[in-house]
């Protein structure tokens, strides 16, 4: 039992570590990518027709790798950002490229429930394109964007499980390697167990605080 | 003072061209309440965002204290913006913003200190008397309080001007006179220009000083509110303002008039006076009397039967009397 703990832990503290960061980075680059993919469409507040179809056909083709191709055909990228293409940093790499414009298809559905009374009532009294975007867009859509965030966690959690293709480790590497590969099964109901409270975990709590966010 | 002069928009798309405002001409005069009625298409909505520019006008200008928004930079109409108000059908209250952060948004746009924001807020909240509703979410407020945040936030910076697009349309009646209510205080203890849009003829008999009728993007008529209801010139005005005149068909419509009675004639009996001195008989089909902000137009279809000199005769005695008589049907 002691050996199964031992290999899980640090295990759970990769995988962790891998969702987070690439959460993070998700987050920093996805919202501001699915926020501009609507204000750049047409009749809205920063029309760009260039802008929004070049971002729309590059989330689309990113969106269409599945995730194991994806980590092998972006491996010079990685190496290039984080120089190594092995180990759990380098998997955040190929991670934080498909969660990303899955979380700005997201953020783009989010930002269009937004009533557009809304915006046209902030143009009305002289709000910017960007005070539309901080002080209006993002509040009342913050609800929904709370779910955005918990089911694009929950996804990273699944990429990540795929991590150990590029030596990521992680939960679902070890499964894999001890559970499958050296039969013991024990060990893979442990961590699957593991999975699923995890996903529970996030679910739930993301929507508790979707909730109270939630004035509508 | 509002001028807006040749004023069109053109929706096209593709090879579809739609004229939404036809070369539309208005002088609306500061301190004034300028209602602009119309059927639902008419090109109201069209026409009242264009004066804040949130549509952007296909020719012409449009003058607001001698600036011509039309041609102004983005940065300049923003800040022209902040001098307009506006309120809207739908409230357009930020559902995650309590009722004074919405009343206070105007205000941290242009990053007004927080201690002149809260007294401004407070100061409004009491003028739409929502005191105790503060920190209260609009999800949680009845039509009509939401639209008192929403004129609240109209006002808190101040503005010259306060474009109303629709605000009572989903308001009841009750409602609605409240919200009217309100409107005309603010007009009267601040001074601010009100333009209203509206397709109720009510509204615009409740509260507006002058009036202008829209029907497929023109202005058929436009001018004080009791000159037009009392004496419109256009017939399509004439079928607007005045549904007394839609008449059973199953009548007999011979000799049918319609006398419009203003302020001054109103308190006489001369109908009677009438019957006496020009011995007809006068049968009364309908008739009301409308206030127009608080004065009152009485208005009666009669049938008149007798010969054409006689009715010269009575329609110049009722002209001396300041009642305009005018032929509906005559068989």
């Amino acid at each position: 039992m002691n050996d199964i703990i031992a290999l899980i832990i640090p295990s759970a503290i990769e995988t962790l570590y891998m969702v987070f960061i690439s959460l993070a980075f998700t987050i920093l680059l996805g919202l501001p990518l699915g926020i501009t993919l609507v204000v750049t469409e047409k009749g809205h507040i920063l029309p760009n027709r260039v802008i929004n179809f070049i971002l729309s056909y590059f989330i689309n083709i990113t969106r269409s790798l599945p995730f194991v191709i994806l980590m092998v055909f972006i491996i010079p990228f990685t190496r290039f950002l984080v120089g190594t293409t092995i180990g759990t940093t380098a998997a955040i790499v190929p991670l934080v490229f498909a969660a990303t414009p899955f979380f700005a298809r997201i953020v783009e559905s989010s930002i269009n429930e937004v009533d557009w009374g809304v915006i046209e009532a902030s143009i009305a009294m002289g709000a910017s394109p960007l005070q539309i975007i901080l002080k209006a867009l993002i509040p009342e859509a913050m609800s929904s964007l709370v779910l955005g965030v918990t089911i694009t966690i929950i996804n990273i959690l699944g990429y990540s499980a795929m991590a150990g293709v590029v030596g990521g480790g992680g939960l679902g590497d070890l499964a894999v390697r001890y559970g499958y590969h050296r039969f013991q099964t024990n060990l893979m109901l442990i961590t699957v167990l593991i999975l699923v409270i995890l996903v529970q975990v996030i679910q739930s709590s993301g929507n508790k605080i979707a909730q109270a966010i939630n004035k509508k | 003072m509002i001028k807006i002069e040749n004023l069109s928009k053109v929706y096209s798309k593709e090879d579809n061209k739609v004229v939404a405002l036809d070369n539309i001409n208005l002088f609306i005069e500061q301190g004034s309440i300028f209602g602009i009625i119309g059927l639902s298409g008419a090109g109201k909505s069209s026409l009242i965002r264009c004066i804040n520019r949130i549509e952007e006008p296909t020719t012409g200008n449009i003058l607001i204290s001698n600036v011509n928004v039309s041609n102004l930079s983005t940065k300049r109409l923003r800040n022209l913006r902040k001098n307009i108000g506006m309120i809207f059908q739908g409230f357009n209250l930020l559902s995650s913003k309590t009722v004074f952060d919405n009343i206070a948004f105007p205000l941290k746009l242009s990053k007004v200190p927080k201690t002149e924001i809260s007294k401004r807020v407070n100061e409004l909240l009491e003028l739409v008397d929502l005191t105790d509703k503060a920190n209260s979410y609009p999800s949680q407020l009845s039509g009509g309080q939401k639209q008192r945040v929403g004129i609240a936030r109209a006002l808190v910076s101040n503005p010259n001007v306060l474009l109303c697009d629709e605000a009572t349309s989903a308001l009841d009646p009750k409602t609605t006179k409240q919200i009217l209510d309100l409107l005309k205080r603010i007009n009267k203890t601040f001074g601010i220009t009100i333009i209203l849009i509206t397709h109720e003829m009510d509204v615009v008999k409740e509260i507006c000083t002058h009036v202008a009728i829209l029907e497929n993007g023109q202005i058929l008529e436009a001018g004080n509110t009791i000159d037009v209801f009392s004496t419109p010139r256009q017939k399509a005005t004439q079928d607007f303002v005045d549904q007394l005149r839609v008449l059973p068909t199953s009548l007999d419509k011979d000799r049918i008039f319609s006398l419009s009675f203003t302020h001054n004639s109103a308190g006489k009996p001369l109908i009677s006076k009438i019957i006496r001195e020009f011995e007809v008989d006068i049968n009364i089909l309908s008739g009301k009397i409308e206030w127009i902000q608080d004065k009152p137009i009485g208005k009666l279809i009669v049938q008149i039967k007798t010969d054409m000199s006689t009715l010269h005769l009575i329609q110049t005695f009722l002209k001396e009397n300041n009642v305009k008589m005018e032929v509906l049907n005559y068989e």
